[in-house]
């Protein structure tokens, strides 16, 4: 067990350092995909998350649970239905978009955005709490609170932009059924290390699966900064 | 003129229950009253801020109102921009000079470019006090506005206020627990006992014979 993860250690560094072609390939693709569907997910899970943390009225709660319920979304379940919605005899076959990088990005925008949203909810409401009657008092509307809401709430947003990316980057059940895993076109890091576990290469798997957390790591790194620079400047 | 018969109840007790209070335009009005008397629920729902029963009736349009509350707070942003949110779409030059000399006037005028969550509770509530010196009111409610501030900020802060008072004339509900401060500041005293207007009258009439046992015993207390 330890002589096969120091393998993929070893490896992971030998194919980093080398400028594999096929792992630069592979990686691009992934970067292309997740930077798009956590860029998606923000966009329409960010305004909808503060637009609910802001609301107070009966039905509020039916409506969090809901969003709550999504957050957990089987990933396989939802590249079923992608998939079915944009197979050639699916409504939307005739736009072509089987196994590309486009229909995992709608795939995994389906996937991420309720996170988004119930972690954009759950962060908002208690900072709209607590501003609430302040804005009215200097007389703010609606839609201006539930922006400040969101400004109050920015750090965690950035976690959640970051767990976003993070999902994205790790999913492999949705992008497997709708990208179809095809070799220098919608292959990413997670479908090459299913394939190469599927195979038996499961030093390579683990290389990937290694250098994966890296580009993880390093997002974290650059948000880390961001931030800290962020809170000097104030 | 307003008239304000309003009725609050959590469960079955009910915190506040106003039959009939008239504030006449322009004049300023001191709230009083003990710990958990309804002061900040009357002030609430004067300000649009809770639901309560009843009505509360302008004699013409509902006025501009301004509201300060309890628990002051601070926008993630700079101070400045704290006092232009109300002003996001005009012209931010003229308003952004008004800020700053507002700020400044408050003592605040070092701490501008700073972040205001990281002020403290006094500074705060400073700050939300300037904001809202920053508009015009028709009427203004300020809810224990001066809690937090040392000697020379109270009196320095009363100072901005009657300014502001005598230029702008709006209706001011002030709630205070201080006798001295509503002498300085109000016209008039509203006395809240258990959710109840226990009395009302001129300031300094109902302070040198105050008629209820609750405001002989509360004046007692806190002169
Ligand atoms: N959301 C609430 N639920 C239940 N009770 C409340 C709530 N808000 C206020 N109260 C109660 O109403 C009473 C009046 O409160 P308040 O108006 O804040 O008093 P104060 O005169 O000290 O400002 C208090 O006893 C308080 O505990
Ligand atoms: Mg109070």
């Amino acid at each position: 067990m330890w002589s096969n993860v120091t393998a993929a250690f070893e490896k992971a560094f030998a194919l980093m350092g080398e400028g594999n072609t096929l792992l630069n390939e592979i990686v691009a693709t992934t970067l292309e995909m997740s930077l798009q569907s956590s860029l998606y997910a923000m966009l329409i899970g960010v305004p909808i998350g503060a637009l609910v943390g802001v609301m107070r009225f009966p039905g509020r709660k039916a409506i969090v649970l809901i969003l709550r319920t999504m957050m957990g979304l089987p990933a396989v379940a939802v590249g079923i239905f992608v998939y079915l919605l944009f197979s050639g005899t699916g409504p939307f076959g005739g736009l072509g978009l089987m196994y590309s990088v486009e229909l995992m990005v709608i795939a995994q925008v389906i996937l991420i955005t309720p996170v988004v949203a119930g972690f954009t909810e759950t962060a908002v409401s208690p900072a709209y709490d607590a501003m609430r009657e302040s804005a009215a008092g200097i007389g703010l509307g609606k839609a201006r609170v539930a922006l400040l809401a969101a400004n109050e709430s920015k750090y965690q947003l950035v976690a959640t932009y970051l767990f976003a990316f993070a999902r994205s980057v790790a999913e492999v059940g949705a992008v497997q059924i709708v990208g179809g895993n095809i070799l220098h076109k919608t292959r990413v890091m997670t479908t090459a290390i299913a394939l190469n576990y599927n195979m038996g290469q499961f030093s390579l798997a683990l290389a990937l699966g290694i250098i994966l957390m890296l580009i993880v790591l390093g997002l974290n790194v650059v948000a880390a900064v961001l931030q800290a620079g962020l809170k000097k400047r104030q | 003129m307003i008239e304000i018969g309003v009725k609050k109840q959590y469960g079955e007790r009910v915190v506040l229950d106003v039959e009939k209070l008239r504030l006449e335009n322009g004049r300023v009005y001191a709230v009083m009253g003990s710990n958990g008397s309804g002061k900040s629920t009357l002030a609430k729902i004067l300000a649009g801020v809770l639901k309560g029963e009843g009505d509360i009736i302008y004699d013409a349009k509902k006025p501009r109102t301004g509201y300060m509350p309890q628990k002051s707070f601070a926008f993630d942003m700079s101070l400045t921009s704290n006092m232009l949110l109300g002003h996001a779409f005009r012209s931010r030059k003229e308003y952004k000079k008004k800020a700053i000399a507002i700020l400044e006037e408050f003592g605040l005028r070092a701490l501008i470019k700073k972040n205001a969550k990281k002020l403290s509770g006094g500074e705060t509530e400073k700050l939300a006090l300037a904001r809202l010196m920053m508009d015009d009111y028709g009427l203004l409610i300020l809810d224990e506005p001066t809690a937090a501030m040392d000697v020379n900020a109270v009196e320095n802060a009363e100072r901005i206020l009657k300014e502001y008072f005598d230029r702008v004339k709006p209706t001011v509900l002030i709630v205070t627990h201080s006798p001295a401060q509503a002498k300085r500041m109000a016209d008039e005293l509203i006395f809240l006992n258990e959710g109840r207007v226990a009395e009302t009258g001129p300031v300094g009439k109902l302070m040198a014979e105050p008629g209820s046992e609750e405001l002989k015993r509360f004046l007692s207390v806190n002169f």
